[in-house]
């Protein structure tokens, strides 16, 4: 069996989110790009949970190789830690010339190598930490015709049957499908494994194949996106805080509690027990 | 005439968010000159012909049976992929649920159009066509994109980014048609083996919330957020890392992952406020902030804060609430 994970390079959230926060983030002069250098990049953290639940199978006595592909201009490093953590493969394919890649692209052309090279199983992030879009798999899944199943905490593969547990606002449901299948993975899969020194190492060396969109069996019109980005910016936020103070945290809380009943948030009971 | 603009409910949305894409549908057809259809997948909702009404709805095409009752997601894909054969639109707009956001991608493909989730507005009609603004990286930055002319687009509404409002003036009466969309053929290439079991209130219905995150330290003290919450009559929430850190389970986590909620009271213990979290709870009506960190991030979400440490104040709220009996 054959299991390829869509691996995407993005900028750190989390220190996006702290020069938004202060102020600071830089947009580009053409009022879209992030520009900051000192933001890492690396690989969506729900990326790193697909391979590991990947690496899981296989650890697990599944017979399948894996395969990480990540689209994008420069994604050696990202593939090069998707080697480190233990995949048999690394692939970057590079994005079309000329074109502002959208998620639509993307996704013709990561459909277009599973259609081309064959996997039984793809596993993707639950949604990439920069658009937040969660759409790729879907679309790369209808590309195919094959089923997509969403936000797996665990997955398993019997013979040519998935079961996947999904993390559902309800709580977990059991969902099963056969192979080939979309399934993509949210957070609570739980902690990706660390890569070893000797496996970092290896990884350093470690090019991945380049494929050009010409490769690929990449269906007419494929290469056109439907969005284009126009702006970006930090959206502002209306701060109207009143700090409480006092001298200790009981008089704290009780001023906390005067406010709240104060304003109609809460009522004073009859003093329950 | 332009195509018209199509709402869909599946009804997995709360009402407040079905009303929020027909105001939001309402504005894109005025702009492109163009009218309002609303989808109904499943049993249509009480009241909905009022609702209709009352945002200038032109038509109410209500879809139901095998599969589309359930909330199939293959079923609503092709249910609604049909739909559009029969009649297209320029803009297809979901409230974002759990659901809508497997689905939307989907029909997208079926039917050539663009796909944009987490959108909190359209535009339509100026020059440069069909533009729609989304959050992004959480919401720590907004992007807008524009739709290449020519290609419908597929939009999710994230919950809360729109205010509903009615339409100006009386509007005639909508035209309700129940369709017989033949879904015969449709391959139900999903099974689900073991249902999610909703057990209980669930977090979104909340009136208050009381909601801990990795300032509370450990897992015994999520016990202070637990007994507050139950105090106030309300409902205990997380920030991420401590559902992953398996201090409760993920039905409490709120934000971006997680649920967005909209109670009257959210407090926030040792929660720093990043986006992915606030996006969940900036609907509320009064947000508290208790942090050691004067400039934590959440203090410019709250109306009111407490700069101190939340296993000093959390006692005393539960101890002053009680004395005070004060509920909600
Ligand atoms: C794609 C993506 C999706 C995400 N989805 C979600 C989501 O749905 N929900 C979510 O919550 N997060 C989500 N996150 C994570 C989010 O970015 C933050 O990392 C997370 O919300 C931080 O949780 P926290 O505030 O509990 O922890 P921290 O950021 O570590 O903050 C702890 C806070 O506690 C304060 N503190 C410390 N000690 C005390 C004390 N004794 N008393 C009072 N305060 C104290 C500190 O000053 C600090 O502000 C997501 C991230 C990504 C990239
Ligand atoms: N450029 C890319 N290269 C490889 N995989 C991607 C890329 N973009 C998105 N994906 C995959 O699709 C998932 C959802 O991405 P998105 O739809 O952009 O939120 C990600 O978690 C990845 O697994």
């Amino acid at each position: 069996m054959r299991t390829v994970v869509c691996v995407k390079e993005v900028l750190d959230p989390d220190a996006v989110g702290a020069y938004a926060v202060s102020g600071h983030l830089e947009i580009g002069d053409d009022a879209k790009t992030l520009t900051q250098t000192t933001i890492p990049r690396l690989m969506n953290a729900y990326d790193e949970q697909a391979i590991e639940a990947a690496l899981r199978l296989r650890d697990g006595g599944a017979d399948t190789t894996v395969c990480a592909v990540s689209v994008g201009a420069d994604t050696t490093a990202t593939l090069r830690h998707a080697f480190s953590l233990g995949v048999d493969e690394v692939v970057a394919i590079s994005p079309p010339a000329g074109v502002e890649v959208d998620c639509h692209v993307v996704a013709a052309l990561l459909a277009a190598f599973v259609r081309d090279r064959g996997a039984d199983l793809v596993l993707t992030g639950r949604q990439a930490s920069d658009d937040d879009q969660g759409v790729v798999p879907a679309l790369v899944g209808e590309a195919l015709a094959m089923p997509v199943v969403t936000i797996a905490r665990a997955v398993d593969v019997d013979g040519t049957k998935v079961t996947v547990t999904r993390v559902t606002p309800d709580g977990d449901e059991v969902a099963e499908t056969e192979l080939p299948a979309v399934v993509t993975v949210s957070s609570e899969l739980g902690e990706p494994r660390y890569p070893n020194v000797k496996m970092k190492m290896a990884a350093r060396k470690v090019t991945p194949e380049v494929v050009a969109p010409s490769d690929l069996s990449v269906p007419d019109g494929g290469l056109q996106p439907l969005l284009r980005l126009e702006r970006q910016w930090v959206p502002a936020v209306a701060g109207e805080c009143e700090i409480l103070e006092a001298d200790s945290a009981a008089a704290l809380a009780d001023l906390l509690i005067d406010r709240l009943v104060d304003d109609k948030t809460l009522q004073a009971g009859g003093g329950r027990p | 005439m332009t195509a018209p603009v199509i709402v869909c409910s599946t009804g997995t949305e709360a009402p407040e968010e079905a009303e929020a894409t027909l105001t939001l549908g309402r504005k894109v057809a005025a702009a492109s000159g163009t009218d309002v259809r609303w989808l109904l997948l499943g049993a249509a909702p009480d009241g909905y012909a009022d609702v209709a009404r009352r945002h200038g709805v032109a038509a109410v095409d209500i879809a139901g049976g095998d599969g589309i009752d359930e909330g199939d997601a293959d079923v609503l894909v092709a249910a609604v992929a049909r739909y559009w054969e029969r009649s297209p639109g320029q803009v297809l707009v979901f409230a974002q649920t759990f659901s809508t956001r497997d689905i939307a991608p989907r029909v997208a493909a079926r039917i050539g159009a663009a796909v944009v989730t987490n959108a909190v507005d359209v535009d339509a009609g100026g020059d440069a066509g069909l533009e729609v603004s989304a959050a992004a990286f959480g919401g720590d930055t907004r992007v807008l994109y524009a739709v290449t002319p020519g290609v419908a687009c597929v939009v999710t509404l994230q919950p809360n980014a729109i205010e509903p409002t009615a339409a100006d003036g009386t509007a005639p009466e909508p035209a309700v048609e129940k369709l017989d969309l033949d879904l015969s053929g449709v391959v139900r290439g999903v099974r689900v083996v073991e249902a999610a079991r909703s057990d209980g209130p669930r977090l979104e219905d909340a009136d208050v919330i009381v909601a801990g995150g990795r300032g509370l330290k450990s897992a015994e003290n999520y016990q202070l957020v637990v007994e507050l919450a139950a105090l106030l009559g309300g409902m205990a929430g997380a920030s991420r890392p401590i559902v992953d850190d398996g201090w409760i389970d993920s039905a409490h986590q709120v934000g971006l992952t997680g649920k967005i909620t909209r109670p009257a009271l959210y407090v926030a213990a040792g929660i720093s406020g990043a986006t992915q979290h606030v996006v969940g709870c900036t609907a509320a009506k009064t947000l508290v902030a208790i942090n050691t960190d004067a400039d934590a991030s959440i203090f410019r979400h709250a109306r009111y804060g407490i700069v101190g440490d939340c296993l000093e104040i959390l006692p005393e709220l539960i101890r002053s609430a009680r004395d005070r009996g004060v509920r909600r």
